[in-house]
């Protein structure tokens, strides 16, 4: 992507305000209410830096947590939570123990390292968990917990099939990424997105985002990496059970599961009816013997 | 590993390779975790919802056993009548407490009637409890102050008191299993994995409580008539929660997450405790007494207790093996190995969508 003409009207170090649609010279999107934005996170770009880790917290506010050493390669962070919006895992691609591997395919990188964010379902589990109405879809097609009514129930939390939403112990409420809802209602691009200096974290409207993630797995087979493949598009991994899509997805080159993703989670509130309605049979199956018992004793007793 | 591998057949719509290298996505899972950290976060639910769940059973089938009784009974079942419709209340009136001091934001517990969502349990659910509650207190109250008559009419106030008992027994049903439907819909592996089995355990469990306490209500009163008929009761539903749990257990076992309800002291807790002890002891009793022309009393109350305690533990231990199995990934993964049960398409519209997609050509990516 070139230089957007308009970016030389903001050529100074130190701009006087925010640049209107700012979105637009950095990563080619102009955002607008009422159409659907996300991440495509590409895996095989990633370089470990945490940039987005650190550009999260940041700009969101998000106090420092889990301050110490996993011993789990360079992924000090562990997991997303309620403080952690991003999350940059690490696989070490080298076996371990007696395993380990003495050689290595020349100019092959033997890491796998994910920015993990949460996935803004199409169908989002949390959401349709939330018995407050705290959890909404924005008008950019997002899902963001609403602090002033959120009261902690925690119900949202099991909900979610990839562990993103936490409550936080300090203020008794779910948090998780809003795809810096405050940003783009700015027109600024996502912190993350933004600061990512490899783009493997592109952030776009939804469609071209899918089709560009497209291109670059036939480019990829292309170049003889034929492992990767997208997580969470429709109609691939990720995007299973009812879920439909992801609005962050990814492109990943192993099983799911090594990077701690599940290969067909599931839409959790499909299982209300069937759990609900074999329950309401059964009280009614009970009631009936009941009736039963009742009157037969009564007959006996007579 | 249990549960169907992941292939072009099984999941339909997984990109499938033409080389001869087997597609990452599409190569059998080989138990790889990430450094067997947990993939989901265990719902922050303690000893409170479970104690909820155990109360709110008991309270919703002692109102529908307080109908039948009032409904079907000649004037000798006016004890069942009164102490089901007095535990009713009381579960209500200790249930909801339990649920607030369980939120992380007490203060705004009014946020639950905020919305209304048939898809989330939780929010039906506290409009259950809540016109569950309300039916009930009515119930309760119109029933003291307008206590039958000796001569076995009934006064305007008792008449009343009748009528709105049947609402509440209605949502007593679904006080008794609506609890299942708010565990099996999260993403935590040993409640997803057997959402029917559950219902059918919470409910013939809060069955059999119930029946359980009448009938020791009824051993205080000294009619040891109407105990035997809420033992009949306790025991076929004991019966049919032991069936349930031989379901529930069947279905861990396919979807490979069982594991925590059967090792450990949660295991141990759970066999001692909910069947052994739960089920076990009060089959035996009440059989016991069945079949014996001179019905032990001990035996019914030892019955009865056993029911009411080994109902508690059963909640306690689904609770918290479901929590630690929601920490451990290799439980989940194996879950997520195949399309789980309940997620069929259901509308014509949404098969016929299924349909198309399965006829596409698998080659191409999407
Ligand atoms: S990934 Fe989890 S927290 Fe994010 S939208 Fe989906 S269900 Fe909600
Ligand atoms: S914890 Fe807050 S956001 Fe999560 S389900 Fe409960 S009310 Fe909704």
């Amino acid at each position: 992507m070139g230089v957007h003409p308009r970016a030389l009207d903001y050529a100074e170090s130190l701009p006087d305000g925010v640049i209107p649609d700012e979105s637009e010279l950095t990563c080619g999107t102009r955002i607008e209410p009422g159409k659907s934005y996300g991440f495509f996170t590409d895996t095989t770009l990633c370089i470990g830096c945490k940039a987005c880790e650190v550009a999260c917290k940041e700009w969101n506010g998000l106090p420092a947590d889990n301050l110490g050493l996993t011993g789990n390669s360079y992924d000090n962070t562990g997991d997303l939570g309620a403080n952690t919006w991003r999350h940059v895992a690490f696989v070490e691609k080298i076996g371990s123990g007696d395993d380990r591997a003495r050689e290595m395919k020349p100019f092959q990188s033997n890491w796998l390292m994910m920015s993990d964010v949460c996935k803004h379902c199409a169908n989002a589990p949390c959401l349709e968990a939330c018995p407050t109405g705290s959890i909404f879809r924005t008008e950019f097609d997002t899902v963001v917990v609403q602090q002033d009514i959120c009261n902690g129930c925690g119900y949202c939390v099991p909900a979610c099939p990839f562990g993103v939403v936490e409550l936080s112990l300090e203020d008794g409420k779910a948090h998780k990424c809003t795809l810096c809802y405050d940003r783009l209602k700015g027109g600024l691009e996502p912190a993350c997105a933004k600061s990512c200096p490899t783009d493997s974290i592109q952030f776009g409207e939804i469609e071209d985002l899918f089709g560009r993630a497209r291109r670059r797995v036939e480019d990829l087979h292309g170049k003889g990496a034929t492992d990767a493949y997208l997580y969470g598009a429709p109609d691939t991994p990720g995007a299973t059970g009812g879920l439909k899509h992801l609005n962050a997805f990814f492109l990943l080159t192993d099983r799911p599961e090594v990077y701690n993703l599940p290969v067909a989670p599931t839409r959790a509130s499909d299982r209300v009816r069937p759990s609900f309605l074999t329950g309401l049979a059964a009280m009614a199956g009970l009631t009936l013997a009941a009736a039963a018992l009742m009157s037969a004793g009564r007959e006996r007793g007579r | 590993m249990t549960g169907r591998p992941v292939t072009a057949e099984t999941m339909p719509g997984l990109p499938v390779e033409q080389t001869a290298i087997p597609h990452p996505a599409v190569r059998e899972w080989n138990g790889e975790t990430y450094y067997d950290l947990a993939s989901l976060k265990p719902s922050p639910f303690d000893w409170k919802i479970a104690a909820y769940v155990y109360v709110a059973g008991l309270a919703g089938s002692s109102q529908i056993i307080a109908t039948l009784a009032d409904r079907l009974g000649d004037g000798r079942d006016e004890t069942i009548v009164r102490n089901g419709r007095a535990l009713a209340l009381a579960g209500a009136v200790i249930g909801a407490p339990l649920l607030i001091l369980d939120l992380k934001t007490p203060g705004r517990f009014y946020n639950m009637l905020r919305i209304y969502r048939t898809r989330s349990p939780m929010s039906f659910g506290s409009y259950i409890l809540t016109g569950f509650g309300v039916a009930s207190g009515l119930t309760a109250a119109a029933h003291l102050i307008g206590e039958r008559r000796a001569d076995g009419s009934r006064s305007p106030m008792r008449r009343a008191a009748d009528m709105t008992q049947v609402p509440a027994a209605f949502l007593g049903a679904g006080m008794s299993t609506y609890t299942a439907a708010l565990l099996s819909a999260t993403s935590t592996p040993l409640w997803a994995s057997a959402p029917r089995a559950m219902a059918v355990q919470f409910g013939t469990s809060a069955m059999a409580t119930a029946a359980a306490a009448l009938s020791l209500g009824e051993q205080i009163a000294g009619d040891p008539e109407n105990s035997r008929r809420l033992d009949g009761l306790a025991a076929v539903s004991a019966a049919g929660e032991l069936v349930a749990s031989a379901f529930a257990e069947k279905r861990h076992h396919e979807a490979g997450v069982g594991e925590t309800l059967r090792k450990g002291p949660i295991g141990t807790s759970y066999r001692a405790g909910a069947l052994a002890l739960g089920l076990g002891v009060p089959l035996a009793c009440h059989a016991i007494n069945a079949l014996s022309k001179r019905p032990s009393r001990g035996l019914s109350v030892v019955g009865s207790l056993a029911l009411l305690a080994g109902g508690m533990v059963m909640r306690q231990a689904i609770f918290q093996a479901g929590n630690k199995s929601a920490e451990r990934p290799d439980d989940y993964f194996r879950l997520t190995q195949r399309e789980p049960e309940g997620a069929k398409p259901r509308r014509r519209v949404d098969r016929a969508i299924e349909g198309r997609r399965n006829g596409r050509d698998p080659g191409r990516l999407p």
